[in-house]
This record gives structure tokens, sequence and C-alpha cells, in this order.
């Protein structure tokens, strides 16, 4: 069944003088480039790009699909990622031509219905995490990070102090320490005790008044929640530093407990996680923050802001212009508004209605940390999530991922022991090292014979504070026989031959990839 | 709820095995007094249909390409997506999976991205490309970074006024606090005058960056910049338009050291600004020091070709703090639909593409500056986009003027640049016809307050 001719590189597929598109004639009158263009601006010959039919390229990247993995066709268990289901209608929602053909400077009065989403969406995320301030701007995690310490920073400067450590704990994501040093801070570990929690003697000792920011992420990658949360957050506090939350585990806590509430100053999601991403194949994501009312004055700009206008005033430019083209004549805005912009009489009756605007004037603003307003598909597609859900559906969310994982762990720990106990939140963190020693098995020797079996792996080898780390998420949307038939195999898999082990995959198009090789002889591009 | 699996028997059996009385007891290591004892305040649920209805009812309240036709630029076009762009795109084995750590289980993605590195490659004149960024901007201020790290002792970049305002502020907030300085040159004339780059290069500027085309379209003199900026032992960053690079010099042949872009227009809809692809290629030399992903060719345990992640070594979760970047994901989708997108044009469709979108642009500026109130407001050369002054110094009103004929007609210029009050940005693609061109002109020329209307000129669509 594999095509491995197709799946060629693009270049050895190539052919000179194959097209697959074909452009219109040019409808203007047309100059002679050397009239509109310096020479030397011109490129002598066009780019060297390989030349290919439509049938070609279509059975290429098809053929090509089928060589991953992915949430549609396999469990992928994938710790800290949140591999959940990724609902369809969010994908449709996404396409609509009044959302994907929006441009980002349009005018406000013809982006009421994308701003009335968005505005929406900040008053959504505020909500869950229990803090008043939102900004939808940076486009990923990471960036999230280093978006709200530099808001931290910028908070600093404005009380006339001057803090130059961000302390993160030892099991944290790497991109908690690299975003400090980023924003202009030094990162100081903070060791965790064996049980998996901050090692508060430790915390106690690097804790002083140049301390900015204590980065937290809770639940932990080891899938647990802080039992001293509220300790940490007050002792940080006492030193006059914040408290940041590295939202990537929002998924355990939804509707459960709001990170405002356990002391949290800021916070970021992982949309792509918690509110069903998708992943891409390694992204977009985006990366929205919620802070406490004292560091709003400092978030990127623009915010959108809901004001209420008499709807008079009102504009309903789209609809307007719509108007001139009979047959596109639908019923457009929501009503109340439709009717007052159509009907002055009764829109004065009306009082005011809202009008939605970018507040571009923030001068405490920190400024940007991208162009345009933020990653709005992947925020759509959240914003379709967290509706399709309500309350009671989101808090289910939670419950079921927590039940799916500590169903899991039930399962697996007598063939590989979670060093940190026997319940987690999540996801947990299993240890290959019992098997590494009497069977010679490693974790990655289970995680690439997962493969064969049609099980994505965990995510191994991380945290690095666990031996041979196995972490593992099944998520709220698997189900029991899945996890079943997982827990099955991984037993059937350490009964296997260690020589078997090390050689798997045995199923997939390569296996064991020479990655030393890559590295040391690095070749990024297509020479052949 | 519609994406869980567990029955109530299930999840019974569940807690069971687990030795759990409750869901609720699955919760008890978050103490109590942090619980929740209210409900979240959320909208109520909403089924499919009552989504849809919503969704389509908010659409329905913007502008957008299926009701007005878009001039608008600025670093995000209209451009056409190919069909099969969406096609590929939407294959969920792409779009459903993760980043290739398990590479036997992601030959697909991991090729997909050689494949997209080798094309920007191809697409640039330069050296080596890594998986991608966030946006152009962001690429901008990573680069930026990169560059102070290859010149270590050297503290400023420098930055010409026509670099995108957005970009320069993304650039701004990322050396906010690092020992690094930002510089704007003015440029009057729509373009950075060498002389005054010239003047303001010495032995502490890291780097330049020029945008080719800038942010008012026009082009630079990208050579001599970059003549000057390399003897004053600065780097060059070059923030290109791939689209341009159907006919215009791409950046390794105007010896440009770092080349970002905004990607978007190679197959990704404009969505309101994002999510993009943020395209970094550069000189062999800079491998090492490059931000994020990067796929490399190996072989398997049976000597097969194979993709792998590699020279990880830079990346956050390996070096945390000592990493080249913070950055973790790449916008793998977005690299995915580049590469169909540069697959399905080809050498000849993209310089068709970018052939179109110059004829299509100089006939728009040339039809509206035959009215006395419209010219171009720099004698410059220019590729797709264009700034016209308007001699009434109406601009707001203008727009939106167009705007109820519907036509989204131009970018005012006033938030970034009070000089240019009067001024605002147009783009043209290819996708605009001289029936929509002819059609923007005589909004424009006819919108209320106009007082030099010559329809004796106008064109027949």
């Amino acid at each position: 069944m594999r095509n491995t001719r197709d799946t060629q590189s693009l270049f050895e597929l190539s052919r000179p003088g194959r097209r697959a598109a074909r452009l219109p004639a040019c409808d203007v009158p047309e100059r002679e480039i050397t009239d509109l263009l310096p020479a030397d601006a011109v490129r002598q010959a066009p780019p060297e790009l390989p030349e290919l039919s439509e049938p070609q390229i279509i059975r290429h990247f098809v053929n090509l699909s089928t060589q991953n993995m992915s949430v549609d066709t396999h469990f992928y268990p994938l710790g800290s990622c949140t591999m959940k289901y990724n609902p369809k209608r969010n994908e449709r929602a996404a396409a609509m031509p009044g959302f994907a053909e929006l441009h980002p400077y349009q005018d406000e009065s013809t982006l009421q219905g994308m701003l009335a989403i968005l505005y929406e969406m900040q008053e959504m995320l505020q909500e869950i995490s229990g803090l008043p301030a939102c900004s939808l701007q940076p486009a990923a995690g990471a960036q999230g990070e280093f978006t709200a310490l530099l808001v931290a920073a910028a908070y600093f400067q404005d009380l006339g102090e001057t803090r130059t450590k961000i302390l993160v704990p030892d099991n944290a994501h790497g991109t908690n320490p690299a975003s400090a040093v980023m924003a202009g801070f030094e990162a100081v570990t903070v060791q965790t005790s064996a049980a998996g929690y901050v090692d508060m003697e430790d915390l106690a000792a690097k804790l002083d008044e140049q301390v900015a920011v204590l980065m937290i992420t809770n639940p932990s990658t080891l899938g647990l929640f802080e039992p001293n949360m509220q300790q940490i957050a007050e002792q940080v506090h006492a030193v006059g530093g914040l408290v940041y939350l590295d939202g990537a585990n929002m998924n355990a806590i939804l509707g459960i407990t709001q990170p405002g509430a356990f002391g949290v100053d800021m916070q970021h999601y992982n949309p792509h996680k918690t509110f069903s991403g998708p992943h891409g194949g390694g992204g977009p994501g985006a990366g929205p923050i919620c802070v406490t009312e004292k560091l709003a004055p400092y978030l990127p700009a623009p915010i959108i802001v809901k004001e209420l206008r008499v709807a008079k005033e009102l504009r309903v430019a789209s609809c307007e212009s719509r108007e001139r083209k009979e047959s596109r004549v639908t019923s457009c805005e929501s009503r109340e508004q439709a009717t007052a912009a159509h009907n002055p009489q009764l829109a004065t009756r009306n009082s005011k209605l809202p009008y939605f605007r970018l507040d571009t004037n923030r001068p405490k603003s920190i400024g940007r940390v991208r162009a345009f307003f933020g990653n709005v598909g992947v925020l759509l597609r959240a914003y379709v999530y967290i509706r399709t859900h309500g309350p009671a559906g989101l808090r289910r969310v939670a419950e079921n991922a927590v039940l799916n994982a500590n169903y899991l762990l039930s399962r697996v720990q007598h063939i590989l022991p979670v060093p940190q106990g026997n319940r987690c939140m999540h996801e947990f963190v299993a240890s290959a090292s019992e098997l590494k020693r009497q069977q010679n098995i490693s974790a990655m020797d289970l995680a690439k014979r997962l493969l064969d079996y049609g099980y994505h792996a965990p995510t191994v080898y991380f945290p690095l504070t666990v031996p041979e780390a196995m972490m593992i998420e099944p998520t709220e949307s698997e189900g029991k026989e899945t996890l079943d038939a997982f827990a099955e195999t991984l037993f059937r898999i350490t009964e296997e031959s260690a020589e078997l082990l090390h050689e798997a995959p045995h199923t997939t198009p390569v296996s064991r990839p020479d990655e030393v090789r890559a590295a040391r002889q690095p070749v990024l591009v297509w020479n052949g | 709820m519609p994406y869980l699996y567990n029955t109530p028997e299930d999840q019974q059996a569940m807690l069971d095995a687990i030795g759990a009385d409750s869901l609720e007891d699955l919760f008890a290591p978050i103490p109590a007094a942090l619980q929740l004892d209210r409900s979240l305040d959320l909208p109520p649920a909403l089924s499919e249909i009552e989504m849809d209805h919503t969704l389509r009812t908010l659409a329905a309240q913007n502008a957008h390409g299926g009701n007005s036709v878009c001039f608008l630029g600025g670093g995000s076009y209209d451009h056409f997506i190919p069909a099969v762009v969406d096609t590929i795109g939407s294959r969920s084995e792409f779009y459903t999976s993760y980043t290739p750590y398990q590479p036997e289980a992601s030959q697909g993605n991991l090729q997909v991205v050689f494949e997209y590195q080798s094309l920007i490659t191809r697409l640039t004149g330069m050296d080596v490309s890594n998986a991608s960024l966030y946006d152009g901007a962001s690429a901008t201020a990573e680069a930026t970074l990169m560059a102070a790290s290859a010149t270590r002792t050297r503290k400023k970049i420098l930055v010409p006024a026509s670099l995108h305002p957005e970009y320069r502020a993304t650039v701004a907030t990322y050396l906010k606090n690092l020992d690094l300085q930002l510089i704007t040159l003015q440029t009057p004339t729509g373009v950075l005058d060498p002389d005054l780059l010239a003047s303001a290069l010495d032995d502490s500027v890291a780097a330049v960056v020029l945008q080719q085309p800038n942010f008012f379209g026009c082009l630079e003199d990208a050579h001599r910049v970059s003549q000057l900026t390399q003897a004053a032992g600065a780097l060059l960053i070059s923030a290109f338009d791939p689209i341009s690079l159907g006919i215009l010099q791409p950046p390794g042949a105007y010896g440009a050291n770092i080349a970002v872009a905004e990607g978007h227009g190679l197959g990704t809809p404009m969505s309101y600004g994002g999510p993009y692809l943020g395209i970094l290629a550069c000189d062999q030399k800079l491998v090492r020091r490059m931000p994020g992903r990067i796929v490399g060719e190996t072989v398997d345990r049976h000597g097969k070709r194979c993709y792998v992640l590699t020279m990880q070594t830079r990346e956050q979760h390996i070096r945390r703090e000592k990493a080249t970047s913070n950055v973790c994901t790449n916008q793998g989708l977005f690299a995915l639909r580049a590469t169909v997108y540069l697959s399905q044009l080809g050498p000849q469709g993209l310089r068709e593409t970018a052939q179109l979108c110059l004829q299509k642009s100089h006939y728009a500026a040339k039809q509206l500056c035959q009215a006395d109130r419209f010219t171009l407001a720099f004698d410059q050369p220019t590729f797709k986009e264009f700034v016209i002054r308007d001699a009434e110094n109406n601009v707001a009103s203008l727009l939106q003027s167009a705007q109820r004929a519907g036509y989204l007609a131009g970018v005012p210029l006033a938030p970034w640049y009070p000089e240019l009050a009067d001024c605002f940005l147009v783009a043209v693609t290819e996708k605009r016809t001289r029936a929509e061109i002819d059609g923007w002109v005589q909004a424009l020329t006819t919108a209320q307050g106009a007082c030099s209307k010559r329809p004796d000129l106008m064109a027949q669509p």
C-alpha cells in the first residue's frame, strides 16, 4: 500500500516545463518591467522552484500525510501537549469567509462581528482564570510567558524597583527560563522535592527582594497540584514579587479552581492544548495572557473595549455595502443592531447599542510582541470550543481528563512505577528505570515499540528530574477501551525481548534515524 | 458533552479501579478553600446548530472578501489561495499531529518541513532556513537578537522608518530589557537615504534592518545599503515579501546575512492578522545561532534516507536559559501550506503572480492619480503597494465613503506617521480585476467631499 515513488523529494519529481498553476492574462495595459523597476532590483532568473503537475502535488503530499501519526488516526498520549480531539466544527468556523477573509487593517466598524467574538473571548478567559484583564496578542505560550515577564518588568520599573531574578522550578518547561533571559532577567532554578513539589526550603533560600517573578506550572509537568500553592504565593508576594502560572496544564482545572484564587498574578493559556487547537504538526498556537488589575495598564496594545453608543451613531458598513449587491442581501447582523441601523426612528427610541473598539491609547503598555491583533484563527477555534461546552461542559472536560489519567495510571503502575505516587491530575510521569535495570528496556525502547502497535509514544525523558521518564497524558476525549488496550499493549511490550525492542519500530516507514549524524553533518536543504 | 467518550458505567468502573469514591475525590489534592464553589460565569453551552447560527450572524457583521473588494496591505495581503493548498492543509494527518519528536511517526511532517526549508533557500538565495517562526514581525525581532549575539560587542540596531511600524514596535519590545539600542532613521523620501545610513554606521552597529519592498511599497537601494552595512562590519537583515521574489532580486543576491518575511501570502488566509508564518533564513555561518526548530536529513538504521529535528542543542527544551530563543512551536501547518503553494505555482507561476501584482498596482496608481485630488506620496519605484496623498487631507472620511461603496480602499497612515496624515497605503494583488480597480478609482474619486471628479478620465469597467 505504501507509495514511495510519489514521496520522493519534490525536487526529484520536478521536470522542466511542467506546471500546475495558470494565472489569468493581464487585463490592464502592460508596461515594460524595465520602465517600472530599476534593473538591479530585478531578478535575472526565476527562483529554482520545482516544476510539478497538480495531480503529482496532491499525490506527493497526501502520501506524506499518511506517514504521520495524528490525533485523528491514533491515540496520542503525548504528555504536556494535551492531544485531545480537534472538533471539526471549529475548523469550519475558522474557514468561514466572514472570519478568514478579514484584513487586519480594516476599519473597526467593518469588524464588529469579529471584535464581538474577541471581546467575549477576553471576558471568558478572564473568568476561567479568575484574573480581570486579558491580552489576546501573544502568538504562542512561550511568547505569552515573554510578554507577561515584560509586563512584570514594566510594573516594577514604574514602582522604581530594580529586580533581576526570575525563579523557575527545575521541572518547568524549558521555555520558562529561556523567556526569563529574553526579558532581561536572570533565571534561577528552584529545586523540587522527591515527591515532585517545590522544595520550600530551597524556595525560601532563593526568595529575596531581587526576585521579580516566580514562574510555576500548576498542575506541574509531573501532573501534580502543588499542595503548598497558597503558601508559595504568599511568600513570593511578601517580598513584593509576582506569581506567573504556565497555563499549559489548564485542562486539569477548568471550572474546578481559578488561578486567580490560588495567588497567581499572571498566566498564559495554550489554546491549542486546552481549547482543542489543533496542533498543526507543530503550530500555530496562541498565547493569550490574563493578569491582575494592577498589571493591566502594561499589557500589549490594543485591547478590545466595549462601548455603548447611541444607535444613530452606528454605521454598519458591511451591511450597507452588501445592500448594493442585491444577490447578497441576507439577514446579517444581530437583529437589534440591524433594526437600529435601518430604522433611525426606532434607533433613537432604543437608546444605546454595543460597539467594540480597539483601544490603542495605552500609555503604559509594553508595546507589541508581533504584528497585527493576534492569532485570531486559533482564538476563534478556542471560542467555538468554549461556547460548545459552556460552564458545566468545561468542568466535565477537566473531570474526565483527570479521571482518564488516574485510571491509566492505575492500569500501568505495576509495570511502570510512578515515583510521585498513585494519584495525579491530567497526566502522570512514569519511570522505566526498573525495566532498564532488570530487562535493559529503556523509555525510548518502549516509546518506539508503541509505534508498532499503533500508539503515538508518550513524551519521553522529560521532565529531566525523573529518570527514564514517560510522561503520559490521555486527555478527556479518549475512552476506557482505548486506555485498557494501551495498558495491555505496554504490558505485552515488556514481555518482548530487549533485542526486538532496541531495533523497534519495525513497521514504520523508517526506524531509528541517525540523529548524531544529522547534527554533526547537517544537511538542511535539498542539494541533490 | 460532544467529545467525551466514557459512559456513566465506564466512569464508575474507572473510579473503582482507581479506588476513588467520586469524581470530586480525584480533585482532593486541590485544597477545598481553593476550589470554585460555583459554576464558571460563562454563557451556556450551544449545540452545533446554534453555534453555527451564531457564527454566521457574527460573520455577516464583518466586511470581507465575499462582500467587499480589498485594497489593503501593510504586511497582510489578499493573495489567491489555490484549492490544492486547502485540500492538503485540511488533511487531518497533518493538522492534528504535533511536533515531530518521534521521527518514525512523523516522516510526513518532517519531509514537508525539509522541503519548506529547501524552497525558502531557493526563493531567497540564502544558505539555510529554519522550520518557521510566529510571524514576520517576531521573525524580524529574532533576527536582530541573532545579529547582536553574532557581533557580540555591537549594541545598536538601525532601522529605517520605512520598515513596517509594527515590526519596529516589535523589535523595540524585544530589545527593551536587553543591553541593545534601537535607532530609527527617518525616510522622508519614502526610502532610506544611503548617505544618512553611512553617517549612522559605526563599529557599535550590530545590524541594519531593511524592508524590501518597504512598508510604503517602495524599493530600497538594497545593493548600496548592503555594501555600506557590510563595510561597517554590521549584518544586513532583509525583511522581504515572498511574492515579490517572483521578479525582484532575492536577499541573497544583495548580500543579506539574515532574511525574514511574513509568509502568510504563500497560501494562508488573512484571518484578521493571524496566525501567520514567520520566515527566517540566513548565512551558513549563522546557522547555530538560529532560533526555533530545524529539520535535517539523515539515514535510519537500514541506511534509508529520512528526516529528523536537528541541532536541538540550540533550543529551549535542551538548553533552557542558554537557548538561542524561547521559541518552542513553529508554524508547521503554514509551512506546509507555503510548501504546497510554492509547489503549485512553480517558478513560472510565482513570476506571473508577481508580474500581475506589479502591473495591476501601477495601473491602479496611474488611474487614481488622474484625479487632481490624488498624487503618489513618493517618487520611487514600487512593486505592489503605493502611498497616495489626498490633496484635501480628508483620508478618514474618504476611506469611509469608499467602504460604503464596498471597497476596503486603503490603510490610513496617520496612526504611525503623523507627517503622512494626508496619506493612505494601497495594495493591489493578482486577484484584483481591472473592473474592480476601476470601481475603486470611481469610489475614491466620487467620494463624498471630493471636488475634483473627472469622469471623462474614468476607464470603463
